[in-house]
């Protein structure tokens, strides 16, 4: 328990850090040196010491917005298990309350950004709500698989301890597109090329970044916290699924679960470097395939083990 | 039985009031409401003593000399009473101040007798104890409400909505007679009980007759028509019962006749599985197509029911697979549903009536920015969207946890049970996240922002009665969706007292389920409170500077810049345009610098569309043909009467 | 139990799926070629007794099916310069969730044959079926003849597939026939293709419609 809420500390401490590796990938891509790996936290500190600027259009649920995004995200960390560790919490079902929080952190952030009748943000608002809706089928349809061959309903039953091995020993290579399927999950549901451009100039074709235009100070620190925080969240899966060992000693676990961690940032990276965001109406496209992945890797993982 | 006879006849009386003390209109609107609260009260009290003392009260009167009404109290029909009078009881309440100023007290009486009659013959249709009996009073609940929809006559829309409920609701009815003259046929007797003796294919028949029937009164895809039209017609707090409870009549039709029919094939489950995907799912999409306040929410109920019914479809396919847990999830989470449901729907329909009551518009796109004069509406009906998202920490994820869960059991079992469970889960998953795009872009374009036209301007909010029920209908979702246990019991009963061959219920598991929904729900606010904290002392002695919104360089924003909701939903519906054909009307940009244009679109159902290709227009060419009986002459049809009797007499 | 084939044969499904999917010529181009080097090395893995005959043939028949011909399709693009778009008649999310539709029910008639001489490798026959199917669909929904030719090679992967699968003996002469005869359709559909592409300086094939008077 104390080991899983040093962890938990861990996440969110160390998830701008991890962040700030796609930064450096892009720019040795780019022939630059690059920020230092810790800009993250300089820019979250010059964030907290500055105060805000609110448009007058707004009401509480523009501040409520920042607190909610990032209260459901550090919420849903407490529930994954972090480096093969037991999760803080776990229940059976605990999936479902999971992708139903970062429903409601979506609402809020959706909502907080209705309220300053930009048409802008308004623009960015209405492709929030539409691409995580198919994202949304797609991490069901992994469950479905997940569930069809552990029989249960918690993260903690997928991702700690052997159980990861186990599923591996299950699924065997349909698991393959699993992961394929959950990295596309992952671009999608923070923002990242090709499904969306954090880095982009152009307010018109933004998604996430144009949401949060108007908020300023600490409350655009708590946000950008909360979406440091999901990354994260995503990546640890992904690194607990590709490096699924446990050698035997408590430190090398860790240690290869950081570089699992680091292997996802720096394909998310590589991924912004060499790839140009696709055309807006192409992303459903794009995330329909992750979906499309799941559902064939759940056919054919249940002809394998008839 | 005696204290529910009581309730409907204090709820009939304060109808029959209204009515004779006409003249005097204020008292008798005081009288009025107040009876049918204390009515509804002591009804509510029953059911609820009678749902934790499980004991079934049956009476019954002789009727004509020839049949018996029959009526008798379970489990299932304690349930449902509870979800009618609690509705009933706020909406009667909130009418108080929302009939203020109707202008005409005769219509106002005449609103509230029909609406009494409303209660009463909900009460009495899930009480009945045999067809006669249930017919009888879905009858009249289908006229009484059919009345209240036509509460605006004097405008032919009102009238339109009214004629398309009136066909509807007794083209249902025709199915059910239907259903019921089979089983009339095959057993002789008006008695509920003799249904379970019927030859199987029979009993398929009669279910799916009967599913046509209730389906249509629940609002199920395709014949769900009536209710865009009906819902927006009626006064709000007729919406709210409406769409909070007298659809569920039909969903509890549908769960009797399973219940009767006592034939456990998978049939049944797939087939009201299906049923609840599509309306679920279209449901959905065609209220984000909305423009209209109401008829959007009445398009949710539609995609809510879809919600019900696949709860309900996992049930019977619990039953059917012999996996006692799947069915009572499925069936808990359908009937937990139906009591959220008729909460926040409820809720919302209030919030919309109050906007329709202060704005005079119920056109999404030209309102704005209503939470700053409009607190209590904007709070409640924001914490009625969440609900109705199925988010948590709010009752509508209590009813949706329970049937994913129960779809999640399904996933483990053979190939045709696992194949409905994905698609079942899936659609939910595809539903919420419908369900999370629509109600943004409700509540943002209407409560947030700038207002967009004059109408949204000078607004504010009176009424405290409407005030009162609307923030009792908010705290309900909140309290429900963080302690569930408190109201688990109660489908839990109703569930036990269907009797599908898996009593005695697992309580305890279901228990340890709602304490993890409470486990979560807490974990989730305490969270928010450091981060409150942190964010409290960062801002603690700063300098806050109100000042207009980013445009991204354009320094002269006006309010008609805003994302309208015809603009946030298009993404999304181009996605569905095969099933959601838009209509698009916009004249072509010429010259460099235009002046006026305009721009109007519409979401076509396909339902609606293809009605009136197979349905209406073949029954139209039909009856033209038969049209040369009719020829004006009043001889002749006396002639035909004759004809008729001498017929009928040959034939019985 | 995971066999060998049986992955080989969950990447050719993976190609079919992308296949419906894929909006740039090229890349359809380059996933058939994929699926024709995978539907080629079935039979290495798949347990007959292989002669150098039987080597010498697989390979040449994946050289053909892997390389030659989608080469020269995309020689055949580049050269005429011919759009890059495979124009659908049904939209690619359609697409990719009638693929979807096809794999399930490829999967579910081949479980209601159980044909016993194949069902040691349990993804082989639905991949059989599903690969004609979706030639057919590809041939059907798409305007671009280009992406009509992949869809036919498409559907001679599958037919090859069973071919390889169902007869044991006479394989490796019979199926290097068939293969002849599609190296010469390609041939011929790639002259044809010149010729409308001449007529209407586009691949269209919406625009053979015109000739119907």
């Amino acid at each position: 328990m104390i080991e899983s809420i040093i962890l938990w500390l861990f996440a969110i401490s160390a998830a701008p850090f991890f962040s700030a590796m796609i930064l450096k990938v892009k720019a040795f891509f780019g022939g630059r040196k690059g920020p230092p790996l810790l800009i993250n936290y300089y820019t979250l500190i010059k964030l907290f010491k500055k105060g805000s600027v609110y448009s007058t259009s707004t009401t509480i649920m523009f501040k409520l917005g920042p607190i909610i995004s990032l209260g459901s995200a550090i919420t849903v960390l407490m529930f994954l298990p972090i480096a093969g560790q037991q999760a803080i919490f776990s229940f059976n079902g605990d999936i479902i309350f999971i992708l139903y929080t970062m429903g409601l952190s979506r609402f809020f952030t959706i909502a907080a950004a209705m309220d300053t009748a930009s048409p802008f943000e308004g623009m960015g608002a209405a492709r929030e709500a539409y691409f995580p809706i198919i994202c949304e089928a797609a991490t069901f349809m992994i469950f479905i698989l997940f569930y069809r061959l552990t029989g249960e309903l918690q993260l903690s039953a997928y991702f700690s301890g052997d159980n990861t091995i186990a599923l591996w020993n299950l699924a065997g290579a349909p698991l393959l597109f699993i992961i394929f399927s959950f990295f596309i999950i992952l671009l999608t549901e923070n923002s990242r090329v090709p499904a969306d451009d954090p880095a982009t100039h152009l307010e018109l074709t933004m998604i996430h970044e144009v949401m949060v235009l108007d908020h300023s100070g600490p409350d655009l620190g708590l946000i950008e916290l909360g979406s440091f925080c999901k990354l994260f969240f995503y990546s640890t899966i992904i690194s607990r699924l590709i490096l699924p060992f446990d050698l035997g000693f408590p430190g090398l676990a860790f240690v290869l679960y950081l570089l699992g961690l680091a292997l996802v940032y720096i394909a998310v990276g590589v991924i912004e470097s060499i790839i140009a965001r696709y055309r807006m109406d192409a992303v459903p496209q794009f995330v329909l395939t992750s979906f499309a992945l799941a559902f064939f890797a759940t056919i054919i993982t249940l002809e394998f083990i008839r | 039985m005696g204290q529910f006879f009581i309730s409907i006849l204090i709820i009939l009386f304060g109808g029959f009031f209204s009515l004779i003390l006409v003249r005097k209109a204020k008292f008798a609107k005081i009288i009025t409401v107040f009876l049918l609260s204390i009515g509804c009260l002591s009804g509510l009290m029953d059911a609820v003593l009678n749902l934790i003392q499980p004991g079934i009260a049956g009476a019954s009167f002789k009727y004509l000399n020839v049949f018996f009404l029959a009526f008798r109290m379970d489990g299932l029909s304690g349930f449902f009473l509870v979800v009618i009078f609690a509705v009933c009881l706020l909406a009667t309440l909130y009418s108080f101040h929302y009939m203020e100023h109707s202008g005409n007290d005769v219509r106002t009486a005449v609103n509230y007798f029909f609406f009494s009659i409303l209660i009463a013959s909900m009460a009495l249709v899930v009480t009945a104890a045999n067809m006669i009996t249930f017919m009888l009073f879905w009858e009249i609940m289908s006229l009484s409400s059919f009345f209240l929809v036509i509460y605006k006559h004097h405008k032919a829309e009102s009238r339109k909505a009214g004629y398309l409920y009136f066909v509807f609701s007794h083209v249902g009815a025709m199915f059910i007679f239907v259903a019921f003259g089979i089983v009339y046929g095959y057993t002789g007797s008006f008695g509920f009980d003799a249904m379970g003796s019927l030859p199987e294919t029979a009993k398929i028949l009669v279910f799916i007759f009967s599913f046509v029937g209730f389906g249509s009164k629940a609002g199920v895809f395709p014949f769900h028509v009536w209710l865009p039209h009906a819902h927006p017609a009626a006064p709000s707090h007729i919406s709210a019962v409406m769409s909070g409870v007298m659809i569920k009549i039909g969903i509890y039709g549908i769960i009797k006749m399973y219940v009767l029919l006592n034939f456990h094939t998978p049939i049944f489950g797939n087939i009201v599985i299906v049923a609840g995907v599509v309306s679920g799912i279209l449901g959905v999409v065609y209220a984000l197509g909305q423009h209209d306040l109401k008829r959007l929410l009445a398009y949710h109920s539609v995609e809510n029911i879809g919600i019900i019914l696949i709860g309900l479809g996992i049930g019977m396919i619990g039953v059917s697979s012999k996996n006692p847990l799947m069915a009572v999830l499925g069936f808990t989470g359908g009937l937990f549903h139906v009591l959220n449901h008729s909460i926040f729907k409820s809720l919302l329909f209030m919030g919309a009536g109050m906007v329709l009551h202060k704005t005079g518009t119920r056109s999404i796109d030209a309102l704005g920015g209503l939470i700053k004069k409009m607190k209590i509406t904007g709070i409640t009906f924001i914490i009625g969207s969440l609900a109705i998202c199925g988010l948590p920490p709010f009752n509508g994820f209590v009813g949706e946890f329970f049937i994913y869960i129960g779809g999640f059991k399904g996933i483990a079992l053979e190939n045709s049970v696992f194949a409905a469970s994905i698609f079942a889960i899936v659609s939910l998953a595809v539903i919420g996240g419908l369900a999370l795009a629509c109600f943004t872009k409700v509540v943002g374009v209407v409560f947030q922002g700038e207002p967009r036209t004059k109408a949204a301007v000078d607004v504010d909010e009176k009424g405290p009665t409407m005030l009162i029920s609307m923030s009792i209908l908010a705290g309900a979702c909140i309290l429900i969706g963080i302690f569930p246990q408190m109201i688990i019991w109660m489908p839990i009963k109703a569930v036990s007292a269907l009797g599908l061959g898996y009593n005695p219920i697992d309580f305890e598991s279901i228990l340890q389920m709602t304490a993890n929904i409470t486990l979560a729900a807490t974990i989730f606010l305490i969270t928010l409170l450091p981060v409150i904290a942190i964010r409290w002392f960062f801002y603690r002695g700063k300098i806050i500077r109100r000042s207009g919104t980013w445009g991204c360089g354009f320094t002269q924003p006006t309010v008609k810049m805003q994302y309208t909701g015809s603009s946030y939903a298009s993404f999304i519906l181009d996605f569905f345009r095969p099933v959601a054909p838009l209509d698009e009307d916009h004249p072509k940009i010429t010259g460099r610098f235009p002046l006026k244009t305009y721009y109007k679109s519409q979401v076509n159902d396909i339902a609606e569309l293809n009605m009136k290709r197979v349905v209406v227009n073949p029954v139209l060419f039909l009856f033209d043909k038969l049209r040369w009986i009719q020829q004006g002459d009043i001889h002749l049809y006396i002639g035909y009467i004759l004809l008729a009797i001498i017929l009928l007499l040959v034939f019985i | 139990m995971i066999h060998s084939v049986d992955t080989i044969l969950a990447l050719v499904l993976l190609s079919i799926l992308f296949s419906y999917g894929y909006s740039q010529l090229f890349r359809l181009i380059i996933v058939v070629g994929f699926q024709g080097i995978v539907v080629s090395i079935v039979p290495f893995f798949i347990g007959h007794d292989m002669t150098a005959g039987g080597i010498v043939f697989t390979i040449a028949t994946l050289l053909i099916r892997g390389i030659i011909i989608p080469m020269s399709i995309y020689i055949a693009m580049k050269k005429r310069a011919i759009q890059s778009k495979v124009a659908p008649i049904i939209g690619y999310q359609a697409s990719i969730l009638c693929g979807l539709g096809v794999i399930v029910a490829a999967t579910y008639i081949s479980r209601q044959l159980n044909i016993p001489s194949i069902s040691n490798y349990t993804l082989l026959f639905p991949t059989a079926i599903a690969l004609p199917v979706t030639g057919m669909f590809l041939l059907m929904t798409r305007r671009n003849a280009i992406a009509m030719v992949l869809g036919y090679i498409i559907m001679e992967n599958g037919i090859y597939l069973i071919g390889t699968t169902i007869s044991v003996r006479a394989l490796h002469i019979v199926e290097f026939g068939i293969l002849l005869d599609v190296l010469a359709g390609v041939m011929i559909m790639a002259t044809i293709l010149q010729t409308i592409e001449r007529t209407f300086d586009d691949v269209d094939t919406e625009n053979l419609r015109t000739l119907k008077e």
